[in-house]
């Protein structure tokens, strides 16, 4: 998504050593304290940190009552156990209603305020449940998206010559086919044909390799001119320590923004990913498979479709609010 | 350099990437652990025979370097040189024959020929879309720096680059094809096609047809590029209006309209053209929704279907070429960037 934006403004990068004044952490913290939509995009993320984390406990608290049960018997297990994550929950309410508001809905904001899905389970619940695998996914794929690339291009930037070659031909050749279709061919046949939301990461994480080793390589590049590198090099800091202690922690900033718009985009493939049906698989509440779910009924059901690309664009829309703030906090020509 | 020479020296250039996307998504679909014969029969019909007559049907019996040879096409060029024991090799990917389709029993190539003007056809229209209305509001927010203007349209740009295409799409589809019914939701029209085929008199109805056909899908697909190209476009806007040549013009007492039209905002351009480049990839995954959102039958409703049959040959087929697509897309853009720009000299590495 923002990849262009990145090079662009990466490209004119070079004049951050004219303003060291300008950077470290205090005065980047200070300047995202002062940046209202900043703010309001941390709140985001605060708010769906904690909600992935309390469903979280909520859900592993459950499975700890019933220790032994795998998923597929807590299934079985559904009646005894009122829990939204796991068991259809037959019957307790009716099937596809509207939310509160719309005539037809339960009527009242207590019971199923955004109504309920096909199977008659309340769809604020699921929905706040869904919160867990968008977060979780795209924690663990930018994370490990960020950690190979960074690897990637910082080996490929430092070395130079046929090694810069050879892993710069791979990476571009990763970049060219488009990260949807990488993701679902590594999902549905490194599964063996029986997609998983962990296989979604793993595939997502190798999409993002390219983005950040391209980055990361053009801060290298500037960085491994400076004099502190060659002072190192001179007193025979071996290469393997000059890149972890010098080039890659200088060359970081960027890539922390560029993290935390990763996150963004991860949550937006994941969600097409279930939506074509190889990410979450059903009964676990996610929004993409939910809009798989309810795409079928568009037509008579409408407002099941509204609500989880709702979820996902409000906090995909914190993670940039912020990594847009951070942009500006690190860039040190803006004032 | 020429620009011709510049041309070729980019074609050659992207000779290694395209290697590249053949060796990943090859290696990517045949080292996976499922193996596509089991997927294609039953296994009370799976017998010694069957097998191995399947694996010779489709080249699957060789060792996996051969597979890949054929696959490239290489063999075909080692049987024509007389290299022994690649006498009778099929042709490959530099032939153009992408293999033999498992699910279709159809060559891959002939079922994909059909397939990727209605991609590229979706892709493009979203970039008009996208162009015709993020130039204008990037140059504006620009010139209103900081003012209410600019902050709209940020937050614009910021719902636009957080909103799934494929649920804007539904939403279109339920507010003008459900709510509205002004608007169709569904079975594309081609306007390559014979008007009569569907029902219409002449060619101007089926162009008029096939914009009505394509606005909703496109407003999805072009949203997040729309976004994307807004906020590249103000901020290299922003750069040049502070740039030296501009103040000088200023100095010179040029009126802010002019330096805005003549001066500003051409130099302004390029940096949306490289983006355009890079963000196909982009639009194209985000075509694979799209279509399967508004039933188009492309390149990404092909994929989408060879993997639910899992139709290895096909799975391949499709990714590689919509990654010689995109390389072939920035090329384009590369030239476009090019021609515009007149410091650019041919053959130096950007």
């Amino acid at each position: 998504m923002a990849i262009g934006e990145q090079q662009t403004r990466e490209e004119d990068g070079g004049a951050d050593d004219e303003f060291e004044a300008n950077v470290g952490w205090r005065y980047t913290l200070g300047r995202i304290k002062s940046d209202t939509t900043a703010r309001f995009g941390l709140a985001v993320i605060a708010l769906v940190l904690a909600v992935t984390v309390i469903t979280a406990i909520d859900t592993h608290l459950s499975r700890l009552t019933f220790g032994a049960l795998d998923d597929y018997m807590l299934a079985q297990a559904a009646p005894m156990l009122d829990h939204p994550t796991r068991h259809p929950d037959p019957g307790t309410s009716e099937r596809r209603m509207p939310p509160f508001f719309v005539d037809g809905g339960s009527g009242s904001i207590t019971d199923n305020p955004l109504g309920t899905d096909e199977a008659g389970r309340d769809y604020l619940t699921r929905l706040i449940y869904g919160t867990q695998i968008s977060v979780f996914v795209g924690l663990t794929a930018t994370a490990i998206g960020m950690g190979v690339g960074t690897v990637v291009g910082a080996v490929s930037g430092y070395y130079g010559g046929w090694v810069d070659d050879v892993l710069m031909r791979f990476v571009e050749s990763l970049y060219a086919i488009p990260a949807l279709v990488l993701v679902i061919v590594f999902t549905v046949l490194v599964s063996g044909n029986n997609p998983d939301i962990t296989y979604a990461a793993v595939g997502v994480a190798i999409t993002f390799i390219p983005v950040f080793a391209r980055l990361i390589r053009s801060r290298v590049l500037s960085v491994r001119e400076m004099d502190y590198v060659e002072a190192a090099r001179a007193t025979g800091v071996k290469d393997r320590d000059i890149l972890m202690r010098h080039v890659i922690p200088n060359s970081f900033a960027p890539v922390l923004v560029l993290a935390t718009l990763q996150i963004g985009v991860t949550i937006l493939i994941v969600a097409g990913l279930s939506f074509l049906g190889y990410g979450a698989q059903p009964p676990t509440p996610d929004w993409g498979q939910m809009l798989n779910v309810s795409h079928q009924y568009m037509l008579s059901n409408p407002w099941m479709s509204v609500w989880p690309g709702v979820a996902i664009m409000i906090t995909i829309f914190g993670f940039n609010l912020f990594g847009d703030g951070l942009q500006d906090a690190l860039d040190p020509r803006i004032k | 350099m020429s620009l011709l020479r510049y041309t070729v020296y980019r074609l050659l250039q992207a000779i290694p990437v395209m290697f590249g996307i053949a060796v990943v998504t090859f290696l990517m679909v045949n080292l996976a652990p499922g193996d596509p014969v089991d997927y294609m029969i039953s296994e009370e019909l799976a017998s010694e025979e069957l097998i191995a007559s399947i694996e010779a049907r489709y080249g699957l019996d060789e060792p996996l370097w051969r597979q890949f040879l054929n696959y490239l096409g290489f063999s075909w060029f080692l049987g024509l040189l007389g290299v022994p024991g690649f006498a009778d090799a099929p042709p490959g990917l530099l032939q153009g024959d992408l293999g033999l389709s498992m699910y279709y029993d159809r060559p891959v190539s002939e079922l994909m020929l059909t397939r990727i003007p209605p991609t590229l056809m979706l892709v493009l229209s979203a970039y008009a879309f996208a162009l015709t209305l993020a130039i204008p509001l990037g140059v504006v927010a620009a010139n209103r720096r900081n003012k209410p203007t600019d902050h709209i349209s940020r937050i614009i740009a910021l719902f636009g680059v957080s909103t799934p295409s494929f649920w804007i799409g539904i939403m279109l589809i339920v507010i003008f094809g459900v709510w509205l019914g002004i608007l169709p939701t569904g079975r594309m029209v081609y306007p390559w096609r014979d008007p009569a085929f569907y029902g219409y008199g002449n060619h101007l109805e089926l162009w008029y047809q096939t914009l009505r056909h394509l606005f909703l899908p496109v407003v999805a697909l072009g949203t997040l590029q729309m976004a994307v190209i807004m906020r590249v476009e103000r901020s290299s806007m922003i750069e040049s209006l502070q740039s030296e040549y501009v103040q000088l013009a200023r100095a010179y007492g040029v009126s802010e309209r002019t330096i805005l039209r003549k001066h500003a905002f051409r130099p302004s351009q390029l940096p949306v053209i490289t983006l355009i480049g890079l963000n196909l990839t982009t639009s194209l995954g985000g075509a694979v929704l799209i279509e399967t959102v508004f039933a188009i039958n492309g390149m990404g409703r092909l994929i989408v279907q060879s993997i639910q049959t899992l139709d290895y040959q096909l799975i391949l087929g499709t990714t590689i070429v919509l990654g010689f697509v995109f390389v072939i897309g920035v090329i384009i853009t590369d030239l476009a960037y090019a021609y515009i720009d007149p410091r650019v000299t041919y053959g130096e590495e950007a």
